[in-house]
């Protein structure tokens, strides 16, 4: 259709766009080439020097990413796993199932920051209740001072903050199965375990893999949770990539570098999570 | 092995579903369950599965409690009205299923699953999805699932109801191939439906269901000749038999002004309310006959079916052939009144052209 004011009405969703999203990023890569920093502010022109230097001098970096990768991974599985679990156990015809749907997703509708802050107080090692408790059996683990404790606690409360993220999505996803096949399959000789390995979790595997990349996407920022309960640390042992780009960035305001560090970040997030879904899709749907 | 039920009850709401239904369905053989829609045909078929636990009562198969085995290991198979599939498999593997819920060499799957596959017309078809076959070929692939585990109990819930009714037709007809070609020697053959003719033809023994009771058992030809009451007789006739409220005086059946000579086997019956009962396709149009209006006809494939009335008197005429009529118009028409039943008043036969409870 050929209409001489289409653009005129397309504008204001464009400027939107342009404002929020291509804007910024080209920014980005911009500054990501100048060596903006609080001696130095303004956009010169430093050519790849940030990328030299992250490429080559910056293993901390690297590190945190890695990190990152282990972080997200695990929780992200265990809130899959977990949340599948609830969400079986409620889609069936159990009592009080509506109490049950309605307390697993109490989670989610706290504020993060703030539940991290009592999570804080919990796993304090002289003061909160959990080594309170634990002192009974006389072990008092350093929830949040030791490097490899540290990395597991930042994992029990990102896993407890969004499993009911992953249980909305997959009661969802169950409710919404067709019923007939469960009704052949068990005429077909499935016992309720073999029921659930070839009919309900092959079922599931589209909604499966929508819910594990979008919690991938949302898990490979964890910022929040590390900011408040470990700040990172003790010395690096927590800290995710985000939480380093902060610090360069917003505290030491090395802007162009943070800036390099972004644009590396995305396009290796894009990259990997284009190769994760593609690869979930193979295992799980077999296309 | 006998399928043997005793008072099988079923009550979930206000309504009986099951009303202490009894049976003893031998091995070998071919067992139709006839009834109308919410007579409770499917729970019936449901409770033989197991997807459903009566309130009381007792199956037991080869002498066993059958209710204490859970579904899985029973050992049916069942075909639904609608075309259940695994809509995440394709054609062979959803065939393939209940084989590899046993431990079963893969070999062996399939070459049993080609043999189904060929017996239910859909060989070349294997790599399919589902969703990709029409209806009919989706209801035979469910029915190739229930044949290759080669089940003890086989039961088939109205499995032609959704399909179109050419595909009805040709179905109907592979049934009857597959089931007479001995593959039921040990399988307990169970098919329910609300179609007379689909009962006729399939020629089993018949069990009347309405309301979730047994009317009546017995052969297709034995229930279609001598039906023990008004509601058997209506259940196993389409379009329903004719009832009409008539009297009979002195050899004579009279209603609405007609007066024709009674038949021998209904001309001792004097009694008050009777009803006579006549098939659609016992009364024809003639010239002499008997005047009623034309309040509608449809006509249904090749046959022609004209709602009548005289008086407060309705029936329904089948006619072979496709003809047209106009509402109000005036026919003449016929009864083959030597092939009308009798009914008492409380619905139960009184008399049959075939002989049963003669006078």
């Amino acid at each position: 259709m050929n209409f001489k004011h289409k653009y005129f009405f397309l504008f204001p969703g464009l400027f939107v766009l342009i404002g929020i999203l291509i804007f910024p990023i080209i920014f980005v890569v911009r500054l990501s080439l100048s060596g903006w920093n609080s001696y130095n502010p303004g956009l010169d022109y430093i050519g790849l020097e940030n990328y030299i230097r992250l490429f080559t001098d910056d293993p901390r970096f690297w590190e945190s990413f890695f990190r990152l990768s282990f972080l997200s991974v695990t929780t992200v599985i265990l809130q899959y796993v977990i949340g599948f679990a609830l969400a079986h156990m409620v889609w069936k015809d159990i009592k009080f199932k509506r109490f049950f749907r309605v307390l697993f997703l109490v989670p989610m509708m706290t504020t993060p920051v703030i539940m991290t802050v009592i999570w804080r107080t919990f796993f304090h090692e002289s003061l909160g209740p959990v080594n309170d408790l634990l002192s009974v059996f006389g072990v008092a683990p350093k929830w949040l001072t030791d490097p490899v404790i540290a990395k597991f606690t930042v994992i029990i409360v990102e896993v407890w903050q969004w499993t009911p993220f992953m249980f909305l999505l997959l009661l969802a996803g169950l409710l919404s199965l067709p019923k007939e096949p469960f009704l052949a399959a068990a005429i077909d000789g499935a016992s309720p375990v073999r029921k659930f390995i070839y009919v309900t979790f092959p079922l599931m595997a589209p909604i499966s893999i929508g819910a594990i990349i979008i919690r991938l996407i949302e898990a490979s920022k964890i910022m929040d949770t590390v900011y408040v309960l470990t700040s990172g640390g003790p010395g690096t042992s927590t800290e995710t990539s985000s939480f380093y780009i902060f610090i360069k960035g917003l505290r030491e305001f090395q802007m162009g570098y943070a800036a390099s560090m972004s644009f590396t970040y995305l396009i290796i997030m894009i990259i990997s999570l284009t190769i994760i879904a593609k690869v979930l899709t193979k295992v799980l749907l077999k296309d | 092995m006998d399928l043997v039920a005793n008072n099988l009850s079923y009550k979930p709401d206000d309504q009986y579903h099951l009303n202490e239904v009894s049976f003893n369905f031998k091995e070998g053989n071919l067992y139709t369950i006839l009834g109308r829609t919410l007579s409770g045909k499917t729970t019936l078929l449901k409770t033989i599965a197991g997807l459903l636990t009566p309130d009381s009562g007792e199956i037991k198969f080869d002498g066993k409690n059958f209710l204490k085995i859970p579904v899985w290991e029973r050992n049916v198979a069942m075909v639904y009205q609608q075309f259940i599939n695994y809509p995440h498999l394709n054609v062979f593997e959803n065939i393939a299923f209940p084989l590899k819920q046993r431990k079963i060499d893969q070999s062996i799957i399939k070459e049993k699953v080609m043999d189904a596959l060929k017996s239910v017309g859909l060989l070349g078809y294997e790599n399919r999805k589902i969703q990709e076959l029409s209806g009919g070929q989706q209801q035979r692939v469910s029915l190739a699932r229930s044949l290759v585990k080669n089940a003890k109990i086989l039961l088939l819930d109205e499995p032609l109801v959704n399909l179109d009714y050419k595909l009805r037709e040709q179905l109907r007809e592979e049934f009857k191939n597959l089931f007479s070609k001995g593959l039921a020697d040990e399988t307990i053959l169970i098919y329910s439906t609300t179609d007379p003719r689909e009962t006729m033809e399939l020629n089993g023994e018949v069990i009347v269901l309405d309301e979730g009771k047994v009317l009546q058992v017995g052969p297709a030809k034995e229930i279609f000749e001598n039906p023990n009451s008004l509601k058997v007789a209506e259940i196993s006739n389409d379009p329903p038999m004719n009832i009409i409220e008539a009297k009979i005086l002195d050899n004579h059946i009279r209603f609405e002004g007609i007066d024709v000579e009674a038949p021998q086997h209904l001309s001792k019956l004097t009694e008050d309310g009777l009803k006579i009962g006549l098939r659609s396709s016992d009364i024809e149009l003639g010239e002499n006959g008997h005047e009623f209006e034309v309040e509608l006809a449809e006509i249904s494939g090749s046959e022609t079916l004209l709602h009548l009335k005289r008086g407060d008197t309705k029936i329904i005429v089948s006619i072979e052939e496709v003809l047209n009529f106009k509402i109000h118009d005036k026919v003449k028409i016929n009864f083959k009144i030597d092939r009308a039943y009798a009914f008492h008043a409380d619905g139960k036969l009184a008399s049959s052209p075939f002989g049963g409870l003669n006078g």
